[in-house]
């Protein structure tokens, strides 16, 4: 609905999936993305849920689309429904679970071979915070963990045995993502969706890494063969979703 | 890392006429031991009326099926029942003045059943006969004495004992105050409350309606299914009936009536034990109706999860899906787990068949079936789809996966689902339809798939206000959204019938099916670590031959690894055993299979046999390289690659090496001569002796070159044991050697072993067009009915008979080199397809559909698709067929929506008033009723009339 008319200076619209394993926290990711919150219990998503938050980058306005798909293996032949056409996409493992990266993996290949081929995909290694709390001390909730090199597979012993009574082990180094995402040319983040840590820091490079002039050359060209009441009429109901949407916490992407 | 199933083409077979029948009656499973089974079927014509009741004379169809009587009226909706035998109490013949032959039965719930056998009198005898025997069993079985038990189980049976419509221990939304003295099972609601207002759902005025009727037609195993049902279900069932009415509707009922315990010990039997699907359970428990109180406690959850637990263990092959978690934790706030565990059930087998299934078959099937009735019910909205590519499933998958539980505020999709039990799955597609044309204008303006989920979600949070609220009618404000959105449903969608569901399903299930293989194939090529030395397309033939494989002789099934908490589990992966290997290879090598060529005078034909040889067992090992005794998809391209690009000194080594088993360079003795067998089965059908010389000419020099060496060895090794078979003996070398001494093999190994694996299309059949049922098809289903595999092989016999009398018959063998034949023409003769009548290939459709040239089945394999669901139904538009075509104008001809008529029913306007419960609001009650009043055709004429009214006093004859 980014019109050729308005969009200089309106949002521009981008499609962005979300694909991992079920109960990575795709869909915390998104709610903290989108209203900078954290709810334990979250109902699963069913097909796909549907969610759309701004992003400024410099002088431009980025309207994210994003379709949170379901996890479970057997959803799996319904993705593409969701992928197709998508300029984005975040591929989402559990940090603490080592299956959950080959998943990630196989969804990477995926998408390299059949959704669009100008594809931006983000690798985010969730729960984190799980493996934070664990390094760091247990107690402190609030801490606030900070972009400093969090290489928490080398905990000491003590601190091990802390993280292992709870759910706090890592089973996937950092490196060995990262060195994963460098081959396959991904963007790559560890995120906690319950912090908050690395959630707007993905969405941002993921913004800057669109082509953003390819997308506006597209829609344009589409926009002009839509006619023009319909156009207009959809703008209109575009800008009531933003406002719905506006009522979530500004600071959520403020890049 | 995949699966690779071959089940659905089993799955979705069509359904037999008999099982229709059986759906139809809501008949599932197997009846208890002792019983008639439910293929025991015997039917007859008859007028039905309940003694005492005015117009309740309705002519239709009477069954005895297995253990049950039931009853269709002509037009297949207004009056049914299902009755099980033994809620019968009494039967006695009548004394009918008119002379008419009739049956008078005592139900369970002192009902009084009238049923004029309307049939010629031999009929009517046999069918009584068969009543009356069917009768003695139930008898002897001791039945009626479970049943006394069972209905106490039923709220309806306090609720019609009690003289009043609310019980003393009851809030208003019908919940208990305490659960003293409850007899009968009920849901979560009855401790944590039901949703919704009860004030504003009128539950006295339903429930006092309910017990009306309840006494009137007899309840839970005798209900007797009136016009008047439907039409109570149609404006909400009361909080506290829902659960027993669904189970009713749905005839879960039946499966808890005859597997008493059942849930219980499957809950026991398995108690403790964890799979994947309790790990997937386990993560949804929390994330499943949360804002509801009972969800919020450990009771609640507790309940939740030893539904889906004991149903994944009922049915391991579905386990679970998500979104049955919504199903379960929404019907349980109105039904007992037990009760919760059969509806389950029924959901998943019968209801919604294959919506849960690992390959969510059934979901995509009726997906593209709604796209379809889109395209014909509101062509504009779907043509504006097609043009700004937006996907109709983005939103409505979760309407259908989740009964519209999880789009819609609770109470609302609570009521759809009540008449999704009472109606069948077409209400689904009758309230998805409605949604889209009452939003229809605002649909034409969307511009992609996030405008539609909006404009969706705003308006499913509206469906509390009016729909019309700036008319000066007070009635049409009162009217809210929800309201029309039922009456557009059923009134001018009407025309969705179970029967045009059925035929659309069928229509489309071979494009599902292979839209399902062909994500299976493209995600199983993706996943191979490598393709070795072959291409994509040659890998995809690889596939279709193992998929072929897997169809003939299927593998055990692919068991779920149990799961040790909090390791992680292997992915299942398809691995065939040796068995589906023989298959595979039998496709694959040419000396793998026996291929006789039988011509008899009227046809030549290929039968194909596939020999068991220790070569191709032998090869089976050679592949298994991880020693699983199952071989991967990978294993079979990389075991391929191994030969099917070797030169001859590779070639060579490849046969040396698979018959060296310890791998340590040699051949023993015992191995030389596995070699010669190899061989001699290789070329058992060449022609002429050449082979046989060379094979010869092989052992020969093999033992004088190996005895040779042996020699030279012995003198400086250890002088004992030289003639053990299982000494190292030859080595690769000399084996080369041996083998180029000879010109065939040398040939044979420079291009003829690599040659003799071929990769080639395969044909696989289409399911889809085998075992539909004759019934449906006339001269057509005749016909095909003779390509089955069993019909071709008695027409072969038949043949080859008839050739040896006329001493016409001659077998020959194939060969799998055919060097020695080059000149004989070894062109597949055209036998087989011959036998294949003309219209068995191409599609029954093609009749009604004149200008659809390309069969579906073919056309479907040709197009690759991207996606299941992104596939756009095809550009130029479907045909209409003659069913549709009047169809179309029906619904345009209709005023926009019907609330006008609703306006005209002439009652005084209280309506903002609803906190008056009594008289009036049960009118108003009724009025919503009667707003869904379609004309019931009793299907009788004056004078049939005449006759059932004089049974209602006819006396029992003695």
């Amino acid at each position: 609905m980014a019109d050729a008319a308005a969009s200089a200076d309106k949002s521009i619209q981008v499609k962005l999936v979300l694909l991992g394993e079920a109960a990575v926290g795709k869909s915390s990711v998104v709610l903290r993305f989108v209203s900078n919150e954290f709810q334990a219990n979250k109902e699963p998503t069913i097909g796909a849920a549907f969610l759309t938050q701004k992003c400024r980058l410099e002088d431009r306005v980025l309207r994210y689309e994003i379709w949170d798909t379901a996890g479970q293996e057997r959803f799996h032949s319904l993705a593409p429904m969701y992928y197709r056409n998508a300029q984005a996409a975040v591929v989402v493992y559990d940090v603490t679970k080592a299956a959950s990266l080959d998943k990630a993996k196989s969804w990477v290949k995926e998408l390299q071979r059949q959704a669009n081929p100008h594809i931006v995909i983000a690798l985010a290694g969730n729960k984190v915070d799980l493996v934070n709390n664990a390094a760091a001390s247990s107690s402190s909730t609030t801490e606030e963990t900070s972009e400093d090199e969090p290489d928490d597979a080398t905990a000491t012993p003590a601190e091990l045995a802390q993280a292992a009574s709870g759910d706090g082990l890592r089973a996937v180094a950092r490196d060995e993502a990262q060195a994963y995402a460098t081959e396959a040319g991904l963007l790559f983040f560890e995120t906690s969706a319950k912090t908050g840590e690395g959630i707007v820091e993905l969405f941002t490079e993921i913004a800057k890494k669109i082509p953003i002039e390819h997308i506006l050359a597209s829609t344009r060209g589409g926009g002009a063969n839509r006619p023009g009441g319909a156009a207009s009429g959809s703008n209109a109901q575009g800008n009531v979703n933003l406002d719905a949407n506006n009522q979530t916490p500004k600071n959520a992407c403020n890049c | 890392m995949a699966t690779i199933s071959t089940q659905l083409r089993t799955l979705l077979k069509e359904p037999s006429k008999e099982e229709l029948t059986r759906i139809f009656f809501a008949l599932d499973g197997q009846p208890a031991p002792g019983e008639p089974a439910l293929g025991d079927k015997v039917d007859i014509s008859a007028v039905v009326s309940i003694q005492g009741m005015d117009d309740s004379s309705y002519a239709g169809r009477l069954y005895i099926i297995g253990p049950y009587l039931t009853f269709a009226s002509l037009d297949r909706k207004s009056v049914r029942f299902t009755l099980p035998l033994c809620t019968v109490r009494r039967v006695e013949r009548l004394n009918s003045r008119t002379g008419a032959f009739a049956l008078s039965l005592l139900l369970w719930h002192g009902i009084k059943l009238i049923l004029q056998l309307t049939s010629l009198r031999p009929t009517a005898d046999a069918f009584c006969a068969r009543l009356r025997d069917a009768l003695k069993i139930q008898l002897q079985l001791g039945n009626m004495r479970s049943m006394k038990t069972f209905v106490k189980s039923c709220y309806s049976e306090s609720l019609v004992a009690s003289a009043s419509s609310t019980v003393a221990n009851e809030r208003e939304d019908g919940s208990l105050l305490s659960a003293d003295g409850q007899s009968y099972l009920g849901g979560l609601g009855l401790k944590y409350k039901f949703p919704g207002d009860p004030k504003k759902l009128r539950e006295a005025s339903k429930t006092k309606l309910w017990a009306q009727y309840l006494r009137e037609h007899g309840r839970n195993l005798t209900l007797l299914r009136y016009p008047q049902c439907t039409r109570l279900v149609q404006v909400g069932l009361p909080n506290r009936l829902r659960g027993e009415i669904w189970e009713t509707l749905s005839g879960s009922l039946y499966l808890r009536f005859n597997n008493p315990g059942l849930y219980e010990r499957i809950l026991k039997e398995n108690d403790g034990k964890t799979s994947t699907s309790t790990e997937e359970i386990e993560k949804d428990l929390q994330r499943s109706l949360p804002e509801y109180s009972a969800y919020q406690s450990e009771e609640g959850i507790d309940t939740l999860r030893r539904v889906l637990t004991a149903y994944s263990w009922r049915n391991p092959e579905l386990g679970y899906c998500q979104a049955m978690n919504i199903l379960a934790a929404a019907i349980l706030i109105y039904m007992s787990e037990e009760q919760a565990f059969w509806l389950l059930e029924v959901l998943c087998v019968r209801l919604l068949p294959g919506y849960y299934s690992p390959s969510m078959y059934g979901t995509l099937l009726d997906q593209r079936v709604f796209e379809a009735l889109v395209h014909r019910c509101l062509p504009m909205i779907h043509d504006h789809f097609q043009e700004v590519d937006v996907q109709l499933s983005v939103a409505s998958l979760p309407w259908f996966l989740s009964l519209f539980i999880n789009s819609m505020p609770m109470i609302f999709a609570f009521r759809i689902v009540d008449c999704f039990f009472c109606m069948g799955p077409k209400v689904l597609f009758q309230v998805g339809l409605a949604i889209l044309k009452i939003n229809g204008d605002a649909l034409l303006n969307i511009q992609d798939d996030g405008q539609f989920i909006n404009l969706m979600r705003e308006y499913f949070a509206s469906l509390d206000q009016s729909a019309h609220p700036h008319s000066t009618d007070s009635r049409a404000r009162a009217i809210t959204r929800f309201q029309e959105l039922l009456l557009v449903a059923f009134r001018e969608f009407s025309v969705i019938t179970d029967e045009m569901i059925h035929n659309e399903r069928r229509r489309f299930r071979g494009e599902i099916i292979h839209g399902i293989e062909s994500f299976s194939k493209r995600a199983a090529v993706r996943n191979l670590k490598t393709f070795r030395r072959f291409k994509k397309d040659q890998i995809g033939l690889i596939y279709d031959v193992l998929f072929k494989a897997i169809c003939v002789a299927p593998p055990p099934p692919s068991v779920n690894p149990p799961v040790t908490s909090g390791s992680e589990h292997e992915r299942p992966e398809t691995r065939i055993d040796l068995k589906t290997f023989r298959v595979f290879l039998s496709e694959i090598a040419t000396w793998a299979r026996d291929d006789a060529i039988v011509s008899n005078g009227f046809q030549e034909r290929v039968d194909r046999t596939i020999p068991e040889h220790e070569l191709v067992d032998r090869l089976f090992f050679f592949w298994d390289t991880s020693c699983r005794g199952a071989l991967s998809f990978q294993d079979l391209v990389n075991g391929l690659d191994g030969i099917m690009f070797g030169d001859l000194m590779s070639s060579i080594e490849w046969f040396f090496t698979l018959h060296d088993k310890d791998k340590d360079g040699y051949l023993t003795r015992d191995e030389v001569l596995t070699v010669s067998e190899s061989l001699l089965f290789i070329f058992r059908y060449e022609l002429g002796d050449a082979y046989l010389g060379a094979v010869s000419r092989f052992m020969t020099n093999a033992f004088e070159y190996g005895d040779a060496l042996q020699q030279d060895s012995e003198k400086t090794a250890e002088p004992e044991g030289n003639q053990s078979h299982n000494k190292p003996y030859l080595n690769l070398a000399t084996f080369r050697m041996v083998v180029l001494a000879d010109e065939l093999l040398e040939e044979f190994f420079e291009q003829d072993l690599r040659e003799s694996f071929r990769l080639q299309t395969v044909e696989i059949e289409d399911v889809s067009h085998v075992g539909q049922p004759t019934g449906f098809l006339g001269l057509g289903g005749l016909l095909s009915t003779i390509v089955t595999e069993d019909n071709k092989k008695i027409f072969n016999r038949f043949t080859d008979e008839i050739g040896k009398t006329i001493g016409k018959h001659q077998v020959m063998h194939r060969p799998s080199i055919g060097r020695m034949d080059r000149k004989v023409a070894l062109e597949e003769p055209k036998a087989r397809e011959s036998l294949l009548p003309p219209s068995s290939s191409a599609p029954r459709l093609n009749v009604t559909l004149p200008g659809r040239s390309p069969s579906p089945a073919g056309s479907v394999k040709e197009k690759d698709q991207q996606s299941l669901l992104s596939a756009p139904s095809p550009l130029t538009p479907v045909p209409a067929s003659p069913v549709v075509n009047p169809l179309k104008f029906a619904v345009l001809e209709r005023t926009p929506f019907a609330i006008d008529e609703a306006r005209d029913d002439g009652e005084t306007d209280d309506d903002d008033d609803i906190s008056i419960v009594g008289r009036e609001d049960d009118a108003e009650v009724m009025d919503e009723v009667d707003a869904f009043l379609e004309a019931h055709d009793s299907g009788l004429s004056e004078a049939d009339k005449a006759i059932a009214a004089d049974l209602q006093t006819a006396t029992p004859l003695r």
